[in-house]
């Protein structure tokens, strides 16, 4: 056994590094929030909590419910509806709502749905009826949610679509299933995993979901724990009770992320099939595959669309100019910069010591594989369980404990907090990947003795370049766009696009808020779109 | 001389023990039939090191290897698939074979060069191993094996699904190369045409363990 560790030591250790580090930092926080308690208050549930516990809850399960029933009749129009023209456009386009800034949906969304938006608008002109400012409250949590979550459920569904055997089709069809049988018999069995993993993912990212509770909520009757803490320490200055809150939503989220067991959700790099589905669809269930189509396009072009419309007419010689803005511009490049690169090394590791405890020639018969594999995913999926505003309320209590410039303090609290957060999607891309070369080439690698240089040179780079590109892309974009932290730290001194636009938002210079808006989405989109393709290779298309 | 003795395995989840002894004397090729899962590959994954034995012994020319790593076995391996880096040129996946760094040194191109022209490959030199027919591959795969010098060569099924004039021609490239370099080769095949062939004496796997044929 020794001989075998010995022999991967330059795979276990740099990752089991990591992953140690990553575990100290929980438990430094854990022991931060523990040692900062003042009384034993903190297991008290009186009313307050318990309604923000309940309503937290409860917009967490309806988001979900909508989003993957949502997510899952898109998927499964786009399925059988394959050979339209701008199709793989339209899924490329659901699939940047994952690192669309949440800010910016919300921005989009009041535009087109809010008081004096577009839908509004549009009533007054043609009935001369307003439908008045029904976004802010449940509903606008919902819409938003829906908006985010179902394009995300919807592009990972329609890839487990894509995955069913055509043959399987082609049987259904020669018994002359109808479509609801073809849906029971043959689609749902292989939908059903994704789904239940897609749902827990949602769950929790709802469950901790800050900017658009913190916008669309409205009053404190829909805040959730996320934005009750934020208003604890930053509105209230009450830190026991934002210690309280932490605490609670601690023990919820660990709980929920012990029972969805690991980040399983495909988020990988996904091209879409052109393999058409042979089942010719009955007319009036096509109707309803291209409305379903249509209609959520236009549910998810439309504030885009008014983000570009509004943005256009904004004075951008007077926001250019403006040194909060460079500032922040500044400040969220280089952050963004700098957590993207060292999430990818991060992950690269993590994944390259991971899949030591799995694969058959390394260590995957020993006892000790199974729970070392566990807790190396647990340390990488850790944001799953301490959300963003949490570890921000550690760092918050941490630099009060010790002195250094909070403008410092800020900087490692937003780092930290990105690299956590956009490490998850980053092995749920990375470790497959480097789970295949290690399955394909191992034999080969071990038998010819090649060095750790040699190996990442010759067989790992070349496999996991374009991976590498788009966790690059997805993890700068998560931090460009990244309302959380910041905005507990944030300041005059020390700002971010996100919270620059917030405030902007918050001081109602609408217009200037268009601008900035715009200038964030086009940077998202461009790195989204174009830093991939930088890492494109030809290799890794016959992985 | 290798001489494996009472070498024991047991797979995780099952009660079945495999049990291997033989004998492969320099210049020969020994061929091990038997049926799919009879445990042809575990003999060989056990002799490369990617599995460990339970008990018993593998030693070449008194020398035990054992205990030896996998990386330090002098032992060249030819696999049914991936023998290559599909992405990289024929000149690289030869040098891999020998090279420690990333940049080679002129003699060790030059030993490419030479390797090359002794398997009939010397004007691929700079061509992607993934552009080379199956037969071409498995050539290349088999000049590494040449440039490496190690005396122990395990081939398991490497030529299956080849057609039958490549794989008789890399079958006698096999028979060569063992020959004028005295190696000790083994062969885990289901063809008993292959046998016939090149082999010098064959062993069958039969209840977990090798009966010479």
């Amino acid at each position: 056994m020794l001989q075998d560790v010995k022999r991967l030591k330059h795979s276990l250790l740099p990752g089991g590094f990591v992953s140690v580090l990553l575990l100290g930092f929980a438990f430094l926080l854990f022991f931060i929030l523990f040692l900062s308690q003042e009384d034993t208050s903190v297991t008290q549930l009186d009313s307050r909590v318990f309604s923000l516990l309940q309503f937290t809850l409860y917009q967490a399960f309806l988001s979900t419910l909508l989003s993957v029933l949502v997510g899952l009749a898109l998927a499964w129009s786009l399925a059988h509806q394959s050979h339209f023209k701008g199709r793989s456009l339209l899924v490329a386009l659901f699939s940047s709502s994952l690192v669309l800034p949440t800010l910016i949906v919300v921005f989009g969304l009041i535009s087109i749905l809010g008081r004096n938006g577009w839908v509004n608008q549009l009533g007054i002109y043609l009935f001369d009826h307003s439908f008045g400012s029904y976004l802010y409250g449940l509903t606008g949590i919902l819409v938003a949610h829906v908006y985010l979550n179902a394009s995300f459920a919807s592009r990972s569904l329609l890839h487990a679509f894509e995955s069913i055997p055509k043959e399987k089709y082609k049987l259904a069809k020669s018994l002359n299933f109808t479509t609801f049988q073809r849906f029971m018999y043959v689609e749902w069995p292989a939908l059903r995993t994704t789904l239940l993993s897609i749902a827990s993912t949602i769950f929790l990212l709802c469950f901790t979901s800050f900017a658009i509770v913190l916008v669309l909520g409205g009053s404190p009757a829909y805040n959730t724990l996320e934005v009750a803490i934020y208003e604890a320490v930053k509105l209230d200055f009450d830190i026991a009770m934002a210690l309280k809150l932490a605490l609670i939503q601690l023990a919820v989220t660990t709980l929920l992320v012990l029972f969805s067991s690991n980040f399983r959700t495909g988020v990988g790099n996904v091209r879409t099939s052109t393999l058409i589905i042979p089942w010719s669809e009955p007319k009036h269930i096509k109707r309803f595959q291209i409305v379903m189509i249509s209609l959520f396009t236009l549910f998810f072009i439309l504030p885009l669309l008014a983000i570009v419309v509004d943005g256009i007419g904004a004075n951008f010689t007077r926001i250019l100019s403006e040194t909060r803005f460079i500032r922040s511009f500044f400040t969220s490049i280089g952050l963004a910069a700098v957590s993207s690169i060292l999430t990818v090394v991060f992950a690269i590791l993590l994944s390259d010591t991971k899949r030591n405890f799995t694969l058959k020639y390394r260590l995957s018969d020993k006892t000790f594989s199974k729970p070392l594999n566990t807790l190396v995913a647990f340390s990488g999926n850790l944001y799953l369980a301490i959300p963003s505003l949490i570890m921000g309320l550690g760092f918050f209590l941490l630099s009060q404990t010790y002195e250094a410039p909070l403008v410092l303090w800020s900087a490692i609290a937003l780092l930290t907090a990105n690299i956590l957060m956009s490490l998850p999607f980053a092995l749920a891309v990375l470790g497959p990947a480097m789970q295949k070369t290690a399955q394909r080439y191992d034999k080969l690698v071990f038998s010819l003795n090649l060095n750790p240089l040699q190996r990442w040179v010759y067989c790992e780079y070349p496999y996991l370049k374009s991976s590498l590109g788009y966790v690059f892309a997805l993890s700068f974009c998560f931090s460009l766009g990244d309302l959380g932290i910041i905005a507990l730290f944030g300041s005059d001194d020390f700002s971010t696009l996100p919270w620059y636009l917030y405030q902007l938002m918050g001081s109602y210079r609408t217009s200037d808020a268009a601008g900035v808006a715009l200038i964030l989405l086009a940077i998202t989109l461009c790195v989204f779109i174009l830093l991939p393709r930088l890492f494109r290779s030809s290799v890794a298309k016959d992985n | 001389m290798l001489k494996i003795t009472d070498l024991k395995y047991q797979h995780n989840n099952t009660d079945d023990i495999y049990e291997y002894s033989m004998s492969v004397k320099p210049k020969e090729i020994v061929a091990i039939l038997g049926q799919s899962g009879s445990g042809k590959s575990t003999l060989l994954d056990l002799l490369a090191g990617f599995l460990h034995a339970q008990s018993g012994s593998i030693l070449l020319d008194g020398k035990d290897l054992t205990q030896v790593s996998i990386e330090t076995r002098p032992i060249s391996i030819l696999f049914q698939n991936h023998n290559l880096f599909e992405h990289l040129s024929v000149q690289k996946n030869i040098l891999l074979g020998i090279s420690k760094t990333l940049k080679s040194s002129q003699e060790e191109l030059d030993k490419v060069k030479m390797i090359l022209k002794e398997v009939g490959l010397e004007k691929f030199e700079h061509t992607i191993a993934s552009s080379l027919s199956g037969g071409q591959q498995q050539r290349v795969a088999l000049a590494r094996v040449l440039i490496r010098r190690e005396p122990i060569l395990l081939l398991d099924e490497p030529f299956t699904g080849l057609d039958a004039d490549t794989r008789i021609e890399m079958l006698d490239l096999v028979k060569k190369i063992t020959h004028e370099n005295n190696l000790h080769t083994i062969m885990v095949t289901h063809e008993l045409e292959d046998c016939e062939r090149i082999a010098n004496r064959v062993y069958r796997v039969e209840n977990q363990k090798l009966v010479e044929q």
